[in-house]
């Protein structure tokens, strides 16, 4: 006969089993969490940035373009990365005839870096670089891959590196993105949670018998669930801010950051009401949210610039809230750019909630079934 | 929609027949499927309630009960049949029926976090009471449960009896045509009860048409005017109280308590004119019998004739539960028939 104390521990063994395996969804969702950090965060992190776009120019006067300036350019756009089978093109390069312009199109955020070649009657004949240093791994990316033209060139050219935005460390550069990441929690655990806890406990059983819209719930919902991610993310950037040391470069940019803030908590509290809309228990939220809380965050660019990832995972930033967040505080806080380059995250930001509570509305159910 | 004043309902005596009827049920059926099985909750239900009326609802657990309320408040659309409340469809118009009923499911469904007072607001905001009169109206309803003095403490500190109460007056704020209450009094004590049967009763004088639901005999009996007897999905009865006991054939019980029964004896009370059924169950005999305070001397008599002592002697209407065992063969509780039992008389019935 079995001792008692083993006959207890083998019946909770056997009740832990069997609700696990009544469960297939949950078991599903366990599984694909360490397949989605091995093929995400795998490539996420450790992918080689190619076809970063530099702009190249050549120094004036003289009006004609130098051998150095032509020969380089050349090489520049075909040096590839990457092992032979798969070899990806570095550095795209564009070809300026106006050296101004080419550092306009760097400040606006089209180009990483602009390099110019210096002309005939140059004193130092030194090539200048201008980079566009917010992320950590791009500077010296391009400075290797001039080195390594110029040495096959044979020309003996010092190079001056200018980083327009100075020395920004990878804790500066990762602050912006945990922004994001304390919306998503804020608004998972508050809008999200609150929706399926009060379904759980009937609460919702109480006023669908009342004549409230779907509409009206779920833009209820969104409205108290953004509230609540705002505060979260106002607080933590303020935290971040003191922990990383940026330093705002005007009231203009601080407006700037809580208007992205409080758009980027509108997209993502959309997101997660609208998923929240069809659970009606926590367990099976919950993975979910999980999982999106890992796609959303590695795809947003916070740990490593999206430009490094494949093209496949590329796509999915390009229906993340947090990319845009990411993108438009990284434009605001270490690039000190303004509304010009920063409206395009805010469209996508509005259209992608415009879509998200369409899609709340729409598959909320009304009744119990 | 909000009504101020009380609608003025012409209010017959409960169950006549010239009081108009607020919801039709016409061959009503809910079927739930799932992979492994499909259950049909609801099963060709057709009747009528009439305005003003507390109309109840008795069957055991899971008979069907919750689910019809359910389709008649809009939470759930009906595998096939119509229901109309005071003439809106319930497939078509549930926004106009949602604003004329009031309802208190069977869980409590108010915010445990938030005070008594809050509650009420956030459903009187709901069902759009005007804000001008809200205060006064939470103030009202919260007299009316007794809870004016807990107004502002989390429900989450009040009884189970306080809460009920609250979530009653809660479905009442906007002066519904039509109250449905799900097991109102389920888990209350007694004291509680009578507070809540109370309650219900003077919202019914409110020209308010009450449907209950609830699986306790006496709940039925002393609050509803009909009572319709669910079992399997099935209406297998419906009246009033005083038609439903002329159901079954036996008009009173007589219950007599010994130390020992003679089996001589039990075969003669068989015999005695009127007797129609007679149950030994330990110490204790049941007889049933039509005009039974006729029946007792001659029953007495058995006894004497017989030297089985009498210990004690009572005589009885059939309750509601009698009639409903006669009806379905089990009790409301105990529920020891299955499917089989449903057609036929029950251990009680004519031998």
């Amino acid at each position: 006969m079995m001792p008692g104390i083993l006959k207890s521990g083998v019946a909770i063994f056997r009740r832990d089993i069997k609700k696990f395996l009544s469960n297939p969804f949950i078991i599903i969702m366990t599984l694909l969490m360490p397949i989605m950090y091995l093929v995400v965060f795998g490539n996420a992190m450790g992918g080689t940035l190619t076809h970063i776009p530099v702009g190249v120019v050549q120094e004036v006067p003289p009006y004609n373009d130098t051998l150095l300036f032509t020969s380089a350019a050349y090489q520049l756009n075909h040096i590839s990365q990457g092992s032979q089978s798969d070899a990806e093109k570095l550095l795209d390069v564009t070809i300026y005839t106006d050296e101004a312009q080419a550092k306009r199109d760097l400040a606006d955020g089209k180009l990483s870096a602009v390099i110019v070649f210096p002309s005939l009657v140059s004193n130092d004949n030194a090539v200048r670089v201008y980079v566009d240093s917010s992320d950590s791994v791009t500077p010296s990316l391009v400075e290797g891959a001039i080195n390594q033209v110029l040495q096959g060139l044979g020309a003996k050219n010092p190079i001056i590196v200018d980083k327009i935005y100075g020395d920004i460390k990878y804790i500066q550069f990762f602050g912006v993105g945990v922004i994001m990441m304390a919306i998503f929690s804020a608004t998972s655990f508050g809008g999200g949670l609150a929706l399926i806890k009060d379904r759980e406990n009937g609460i919702h059983e109480g006023y669908l018998v009342t004549p409230i819209k779907r509409t009206s719930i779920i833009m209820g919902i969104i409205a108290s669930g953004t509230v609540r991610a705002f505060i979260a993310g106002f607080t933590i950037f303020w935290i971040d801010l003191l922990v990383t040391g940026i330093i705002l470069q005007s009231f203009q940019d601080f407006l700037l950051v809580l208007l992205v803030i409080f758009i980027a908590c509108v997209g993502v509290t959309s997101l997660v009401v609208s998923f929240a809309s069809r659970f009606s228990a926590q367990q099976e939220y919950q993975s979910v949210i999980a999982f999106f809380n890992l796609i959303l965050f590695m795809t947003s660019g916070a740990f490593y610039p999206v430009i490094g990832m494949p093209g496949w995972l590329r796509w999915i930033t390009l229906i993340n809230p947090e990319y845009y967040g990411v993108h438009a505080l990284r434009s605001i806080l270490l690039r000190d750019q303004g509304l010009s380059v920063i409206g395009i995250d805010l469209i996508a930001l509005l259209l992608f909630s415009m879509a998200m509570i369409i899609l709340g509305v729409v598959t909320y159910r009304r009744t119990l079934e | 929609m909000y009504n101020a004043t009380s609608q003025e309902v012409p209010l017959g005596e409960n169950g006549t027949e010239e009081t108009p009827a607020i919801i039709r049920i016409d061959h009503l059926t809910k079927v739930f499927s799932s992979k492994t099985k499909t259950v049909t909750a609801v099963n060709d239900v057709s009747f009528e309630v009439k305005r003003g009326e507390i109309f109840g609802l008795l069957g055991s657990n899971g008979a069907g009960k919750s689910t019809l309320i359910r389709i008649l408040t809009t939470l759930l659309s009906p595998t096939s049949g119509q229901a109309f409340v005071d003439d809106y469809d319930i497939t078509k118009d549930q926004e106009k029926i949602r604003s004329i009923i009031g309802v208190c499911p069977q869980n409590y469904t108010s915010d445990l976090e938030l005070t008594a007072y809050d509650n009420l607001e956030f459903y009187g905001k709901l069902q759009n009471v005007p804000d001008s009169l809200l205060p006064d109206r939470i103030m009202e309803l919260l007299k009316m449960a007794g809870l004016a003095d807990r107004a502002y403490m989390p429900v989450g500190t009040f009884s189970g009896g306080m809460k009920r109460k609250l979530e009653i007056v809660r479905a009442f704020i906007h002066r519904p045509l039509i109250l449905f209450l799900d097991e109102p009094t389920i888990g209350l004590d007694p004291e509680a009860r009578r507070e809540v049967w109370q309650q219900i009763m003077m919202l019914n004088k409110e020209h308010t048409t009450i449907i209950l639901t609830t699986h306790y005999m006496d709940e039925a009996e002393k609050l509803c005017g009909r009572i319709t007897f669910v079992e399997h999905g099935r209406i297998i009865a419906l009246d009033t109280m005083e038609n439903l006991r002329k159901l079954i054939p036996a008009g009173d019980l007589i219950e007599i308590g010994v130390n020992h029964m003679d089996p001589r004896a039990e075969e003669a009370i068989r015999k005695v004119d009127l007797v129609n059924a007679v149950t030994v169950v330990e110490h204790n005999v049941t007889i049933s019998a039509t005009n039974g305070s006729q029946v007792i001397p001659s029953i007495l008599t058995v006894f004497e004739k017989y030297e089985v002592p009498i210990i004690s002697i009572s005589i009885r209407s059939p309750s509601l539960e009698d009639i409903f065992i006669y009806l379905t063969g089990k009790g409301l509780d105990g529920g020891n028939g299955d499917g089989n039992e449903i057609s036929g008389p029950g251990r009680r019935g004519p031998p």
